[in-house]
């Protein structure tokens, strides 16, 4: 409430109260100047403070010749004096100076409102012929004549002439009042509008902040809860995989075939289980970007071999073809050879996984050079943006299902699954893209992927030569 | 309402709100037309863009009471376009009377619902009671076909809170009318609230008389209760 009143205050006191504070002075001496230029008549503005915002006047003959005489000046001080102390309320006022000459003073009004007054003068009356009494008695007989055609050189209107001028000149500054307060009301406007948004975005960043807030709190708990089930489930099952281990492998004494066989299958599903949910900690790791890389110098050539090896035997099952492709040469990367191997086996895997009986799967390595911003690049900068890293990038292609065009933006995100009916024909739980996408990010490098529904996939895997941190 | 004690003067601030087009403005420019021209201050507008308001409209009435105070009441507009909602606030603050001008068009109907709905809301977010806040309805453009029947507005009336107008802006008919039930009833809400007779020997008379003397009319409530 209480800011709400003061805003209430801002906006009503939007009034004009002081002449001063609407009128740029400058622009209205000119205004004055022109007016005297048209009409030779002097012209002051005052404010209702008392302050001078303008003069435009000159000084007459006789007013000069007054003024050398002592007599004359006292007399001319006087005059002044007496005209300055005049504050019209509300009509204009006429003094009369002792040369015969007028002085007309008219308030300024606006908004119902006395914001100051114009001193128009001197100038001589039309209808005046004779020199008045209160002059002739301040010269001397002789100068008589060359004080009157001093006087002669003041400008004559007709004092209904005058006010008409008076009131052209009132509504000249009406005008120009009138266009300040606009824009004063304008800019109030603006400001108090300027508040109001602000007002509203900071009411909405803070909601935004608190949703936030929130959320990353329950993401948190969520890693923690999933961290601490995590390592609880392991020490349990290494349990259960050490001892289907010894019976298997008849330390526990001999085993018959079904006995051997279903102490097999505890032992592999226990397998496949750890490595579940060792993938569910390396995820909530890389998620909170804890996981630290071992890197070290390793060859390409060597690594693609490696994988080549590892997935033959699942392959070898369904006739599957590997067929390795990578020249002699390439440069070796800086990587962590262990999370490097996880990604390619990772994406291997799924390619032997997906793809039908007597297909073909292809993994490549070639060395590429990155250039930022390479998508969008239009050869503005070249002299600045040009290559100059380089890179490997490996490519895993198989002859599989294929991926829908719908899918793809989502399958690198944890626990998306193509479709239901593809998790049941095959195994796993959508963590291993995931994994990969974010130890690949972890490397600095990225992973993509193109594809056609029963064609085929190729996955990209692009390592720099170093992660950018070691640069 | 604002009192400056030094100066002598009583500012009250009066809005005309209601949805896009229903005459807002016309209501403003037909009092300004209807006032004596010597003693009229000028109708300022803000902004306009294709004839329509973006600010606000202003017209200063200013009355100079026997007791010597003067009391300035100055008619704001709102935009009424929806999306002005947050000049519409900024307008409303410190507001001590609202016109409502709906449009009497069947087709209107519901814009005017979401205007007044809008007044309350912001009236609201001002710190305003809505049940204390002095409100009075204008049924604008009664010369239009299609529009909802003076006995449909009477039952309306009866079972409303707020006094109702019927006016034509365009021609000025019920404009008079509408602006000083308004400024009757914000007077009395601020009588209720300041006591301004006892404090300053300013009555609710005065000031209306004072109008119907600049407007050159007689008043004449068009079905209000």
């Amino acid at each position: 409430m209480a800011e709400g009143n003061v805003k209430r205050i801002e906006l009503m006191l939007s009034e004009v109260t002081k002449l001063e504070e609407l009128i740029d002075r400058s622009s209205l001496s000119e205004v004055c100047r022109s007016f005297f230029d048209l009409f030779g008549l002097s012209i002051r503005v005052y404010a209702k403070s008392g302050a001078l915002l303008t003069d435009v006047h000159e000084e007459r003959s006789v007013c000069r010749y007054l003024n050398q005489t002592p007599r004359g000046r006292a007399a001319c001080v006087h005059t002044v004096a007496e005209i300055q102390k005049i504050n019209p309320s509300d009509k204009t006022l006429v003094h009369r100076c002792f040369t015969g000459a007028i002085y007309h003073v008219v308030p300024i009004w606006y908004s119902d409102r006395q914001l100051g007054r114009i001193i128009l003068g001197p100038f001589l009356p039309a209808e005046i012929s004779e020199m008045p009494e209160s002059l002739l008695e301040l010269i001397p007989e002789d100068a008589r004549e060359q004080v009157g055609n001093a006087l002669a050189e003041m400008p004559r209107v007709r004092e209904a002439t005058l006010v008409r001028i008076a009131a052209h000149f009132r509504n000249i500054l009406d005008l120009i009042l009138f266009a300040g307060h606009r824009s004063q009301l304008m800019s109030d406007m603006h400001l108090a509008s300027v508040r109001e948004s602000y007002k509203e975005l900071a009411e909405r960043n803070a909601s935004l902040q608190e949703a936030y807030d929130r959320l990353k709190e329950l993401d948190q708990l969520k890693s923690d809860f999933l961290a601490t089930v995590s390592h609880e489930l392991r020490t349990p099952l290494t349990s259960i995989i050490g001892y289907s281990e010894m019976l298997v492998s008849g330390i526990g004494g001999d085993l018959n075939e079904q006995q051997r066989g279903f102490a097999s299958t505890i032992h592999s599903k226990g397998e496949l289980l750890l490595a579940l949910i060792t993938n569910l900690l390396d995820l909530n790791k890389l998620e909170h970007e804890k996981i630290s890389l071992n890197l070290r110098t390793v060859d390409p050539q060597a690594i693609v071999a490696e994988i080549v090896e590892t997935i033959l035997p699942d392959a070898a099952k369904k006739g599957i073809r590997v067929e390795p492709d990578c020249p002699d040469g390439l440069h070796y990367l800086n990587a962590d050879p262990v999370r490097l191997k996880q990604i390619l086996i990772n994406l291997a895997g799924n390619a032997v996984k997906f793809t039908p009986d007597n297909g073909v799967v292809r993994i490549s390595a070639s060395s590429v050079t990155l250039s930022p911003n390479e998508s969008s690049f239009d050869g503005i900068g070249v002299a600045v943006m040009a290559a100059t890293e380089r890179a490997i990038e490996f490519a895993i292609r198989d002859t599989g299902i294929g991926i829908a065009r719908d899918d793809l933006e989502n399958i690198f995100d944890a626990f998306f699954q193509v479709d239901s009916g593809s998790t049941r024909e095959y195994s796993g739980i959508g963590l291993g893209l995931s994994i990969a996408k974010k130890l690949a990010e972890a490397h600095g490098g990225a992973i993509r992927v193109e594809s056609e529904p029963n064609v085929g996939s190729t996955f990209y895997l692009l390592l720099p030569e170093r992660p950018p941190q070691t640069v | 309402m604002q009192l400056d004690f030094q100066a002598r003067e009583l500012s009250i601030k009066l809005i005309y709100y209601g949805p896009a087009l229903s005459g807002k403005t016309t209501n403003l420019q037909a009092i300004h037309k209807l006032l004596a021209p010597e003693r009229r201050s000028r109708l300022m507008t803000l902004e306009t863009r294709d004839d329509r308001t973006l600010f606000f409209d202003l017209l200063p009435i200013n009355l100079n009471t026997r007791c010597g105070i003067q009391v300035r009441i100055k008619l704001f507009t709102v935009p009424g376009q929806v999306i002005h909602v947050s000049t519409r606030r900024l307008v409303l603050q410190g507001a001590d009377g609202v016109a409502f001008i709906a449009d009497s068009q069947m087709s209107e109907a519901r814009s005017n619902q979401e205007s007044f709905m809008d007044l309350r809301r912001n009236l609201q977010e001002n710190g305003f009671d809505c049940a204390k806040m002095p409100i009075v309805i204008q049924y604008n453009k009664r010369d239009l076909p299609n529009i909802r029947g003076e006995e449909e507005i009477r039952k309306m009336q009866v079972k409303g809170l707020e006094p109702i107008y019927l006016a034509t802006a365009t021609r000025g008919v019920g404009v008079t009318e509408t602006f000083l039930g308004l400024v009757s009833a914000a007077w009395n809400k601020l009588e209720q609230d300041h006591r301004l007779t006892d404090r300053f020997s300013i009555e609710a008379k005065d000031i209306i008389d004072d109008l119907v003397a600049r407007f050159g009319i007689q008043p004449m409530r068009v079905g209000t209760r």
